[in-house]
């Protein structure tokens, strides 16, 4: 069992929104004045149309408490304003809490951005040394570091140039070659990916997977970029304003997130004027209908579900095929699923089609349609109509792992026990 | 739980101790000190006619305008047998290296409250890279200076002896140091939270000039009016650094102590209020 290496138990973080100053000294006095002396309501969020801010509090982030192993890669999940934020700041040293503590041991670096500490006017080296300082590391660490930190940049022509001359993409690599190289014990990145292209991103990630799982760093990575932490992390915490949602196994957390933060569409109709469509096809309704076996009416692995679509077609005389493409939430392609093609008129045509119970993995999933004319020429494709969630369903099972696979079919199998010796075995 | 909790090193807590100052974190800092002070002499100097030249130009130009408008236009005395232009010179590189490293200082919450936000480092780091950066400047003020008295001594007939007073010259140029350090981070902390005290520090910082012994000798104040010149501490440095280094100024033991406990006393306060109201600023900018 490793050893935890950061606790946080029961912080919470308060922003009073009136009291946020208004920066200069004679109206807080001013308002110092007619609030506390004359007793008088609050002169500045008065008017009609600013609700009554003064004591309006905001828990940015109340009675969050957590445990960090040593080698965890530990993902802090949440939409904007949950408090990720709040919470990597206090764990950076950065802002105080307003109550609650966080013990933990060994260094901690975070980074918040790509680019701290770097001073435009500098030359490449300077600004090695002045960040890698800024980030904490000392003089020998940066000396054993700085060839790595410049190969893995790719700047030795520029490193004596001022880094305002820099392009974008280098300065950016720059940066990151010196954060990647910190050895902390800790390392808490904020949602640093996001930048540059993809070859670069690609190769930040490898980085990250390298310190956390090769070297077995503890790192904290704070994103709502799910796929980065599905990728790298084994635990997730996902914060909702301010609030501990859920907190454990890293997939389970983060398809729960994903699923909340998705609005479910069932189901669309639209009419003549709205509807999606080009000269060819307009689209009037889809709809995903499940057929319920269970009594609860929850949508699981096990409930067969029905696409039903209609459409009008605006030619006369043509061959049409339907595609139905089953996507998971991270955007790859289940299944794609044709149709034949079928001679049509002008008219609006119906359409359904089965997806089988105990066939897809319990996840997210979004659906597209596409229309398709002779020879499959693509005629309109209507993207994501709908999306749903698919829940677990495991009456027998003690195992509660997440169950591998895109689709999870339930095909028999046939095992028997042909012989009752070992004879052969042992010859 | 309980085996694991003794070993948790660090803790971060809402309520920080107004004496939980961490001196080994600081130290441990250093070459980010130093590079910060490279820093401010590479980025000040990096595409300039003159460079560096420009920290000897300045008092010297400001020097000229003294002597002619304060000594030649006006006629303030400044005092019996010394060269006025290094009575206002000596005047003029002490005060800079005080007006300078203050200014710099008061703003640090202002200028670098994008990086404070972003990283943790200690942020005493950052003012004391500031007021060492001015110290060097003064430092090499300071040679011109010498450079200049050097030639009064062997053309101009103008004679210094040694007295002990040169001794103090260190302790002056500290003290003032450390008093200009202690005002700056108290200011940076209120002008960080009301911006429009930044006029009010400029404003005064004009006013204080005016209040010190820098374009007359305190010795041409009235009796009478000259306590108000005293109730400034640094009053008695400027009076002690000519005496020093020039031989004349009127210094009494009582306000060289009254300097010195005001030093004191203001470089804990403010390290204190630094260290306290430190992290609550960046909620509030």
């Amino acid at each position: 069992m490793a050893e935890n290496v950061l606790e946080v138990n029961n912080v919470s973080k308060l922003y009073r929104l009136g009291e946020i100053g208004s920066g200069s000294l004679r109206q807080d006095i001013n308002y110092w004045w007619k609030t506390s002396i004359l007793k008088k309501d609050d002169p500045y969020f008065l008017t009609e149309d600013t609700p009554h801010l003064s004591n309006q509090k905001l828990w940015a982030l109340n009675n969050v408490s957590f445990e960090v192993k040593q080698g965890d890669a530990f993902g802090i999940i949440g939409s904007n304003g949950s408090g990720k934020s709040t919470l990597l700041k206090i764990l950076s040293k950065i802002v105080k809490p307003t109550t609650g503590s966080i013990k933990g041991i060994g260094k901690i670096s975070s980074i918040l951005e790509v680019g701290t500490g770097f001073y435009t006017d500098l030359t490449g080296r300077e600004n090695i040394f002045i960040s890698g300082y800024t980030f904490g590391m000392n003089k020998r660490e940066i000396l054993r570091k700085f060839d790595e930190i410049v190969e893995f940049s790719g700047i030795e022509k520029f490193l004596d140039t001022p880094v305002k001359r820099y392009s974008s993409g280098m300065y950016v690599r720059l940066a990151f070659a010196v954060i990647a190289h910190l050895e902390p014990d800790i390392l808490i990145v904020d949602e640093v990916l996001a930048v540059g292209d993809a070859d670069f991103q690609k190769r930040c990630f490898a980085k990250m997977k390298e310190v956390s799982q090769q070297e077995g760093r503890t790192v904290l990575l704070v994103s709502h970029y799910t796929q980065a932490v599905l990728n790298l992390c084994n635990k997730a915490l996902w914060l909702n304003q301010g609030v501990v949602k859920d907190m454990g196994e890293c997939a389970g957390v983060v398809g729960k997130y994903i699923a909340s933060s998705q609005q479910f569409k069932l189901k669309q109709c639209w009419s003549p004027e709205n509807a999606p469509g080009n000269d060819f096809i307009r689209f009037k309704e889809v709809a995903l209908i499940p057929q319920f076996v269970n009594e609860d009416h929850s949508l699981n692995i096990r409930t067969p579900l029905t696409v039903k679509f209609k459409f009008w077609n605006l030619t006369d005389d043509s061959y049409i095929s339907i595609g139905l493409q089953f996507f998971s939430y991270t955007g790859e392609c289940i299944f794609d699923n044709q149709s034949f093609s079928k001679h049509f008129d002008k008219g609006l045509i119906e359409g359904e089609c089965v997806i089988p119970g105990n066939f897809l993995n319990d996840g997210s999933y979004y659906i597209s349609l596409l229309v398709a004319g002779d020879n499959s020429i693509p005629l309109f494709y209507l993207e994501e109509c709908i999306s749903f969630d698919l829940e677990d369903y495991r009456p027998e099972m003690k195992w509660c792992g997440k169950w591998m696979g895109a689709v999870r079919p339930h095909f028999p199998f046939r095992i028997e026990q042909t012989t009752f010796n070992l004879e052969l075995y042992h010859k | 739980m309980s085996g694991t909790e003794n070993k948790l090193k660090w803790v971060i807590q809402s309520k920080s101790s107004y004496f939980d100052f961490n001196f080994n974190e600081l130290f441990s800092y250093y070459n980010l000190l130093f590079r910060l002070v490279r820093k401010e002499f590479l980025i000040n100097y990096q595409q300039t006619l003159l460079g560096p030249l420009w920290i000897l130009f300045q008092p010297i130009l400001t020097t000229f305008t003294y002597v002619f408008i304060f000594n030649k236009v006006i006629g303030v005395g400044v005092g019996s047998k010394m060269p006025p232009v290094l009575f206002y010179f000596s005047g003029i590189v002490l005060w800079n290296f005080f007006s300078e490293s203050f200014l710099a200082t008061s703003k640090v919450f202002h200028n670098n409250f994008h990086l404070f936000s972003k990283v943790y480092f200690p942020r005493l780091i950052v003012p004391l890279a500031l007021t060492i950066t001015q110290f060097f400047r003064f430092l090499i003020q300071l040679v011109l200076l010498i450079l200049i008295l050097a030639y009064f001594i062997l053309f101009k007939d103008f004679n210094i002896t040694f007295t002990w007073y040169m001794l103090m010259l260190p302790f002056v140029v500290f003290t003032t140091g450390m008093i200009s350090l202690s005002i700056g981070l108290f200011f940076s902390i209120i002008t960080a939270k009301y911006r429009d005290l930044t006029n009010f520090v400029d404003i005064s910082l004009r006013l204080l000039m005016f209040g010190t012994p820098i374009i007359y000798p305190l010795s041409l104040v009235k009796e009478n009016i000259r306590w108000i010149v005293e109730l400034n501490p640094l009053s008695s440095l400027f009076e002690l650094f000519r005496l020093g280094l020039l031989g004349e100024g009127t210094v009494s033991p009582y306000q060289l102590l009254y300097s010195l406990v005001f030093m004191i006393l203001s470089f804990f306060m403010a390290i204190i209020l630094f260290n306290k109201q430190g992290a609550k600023l960046i909620d509030v900018l």
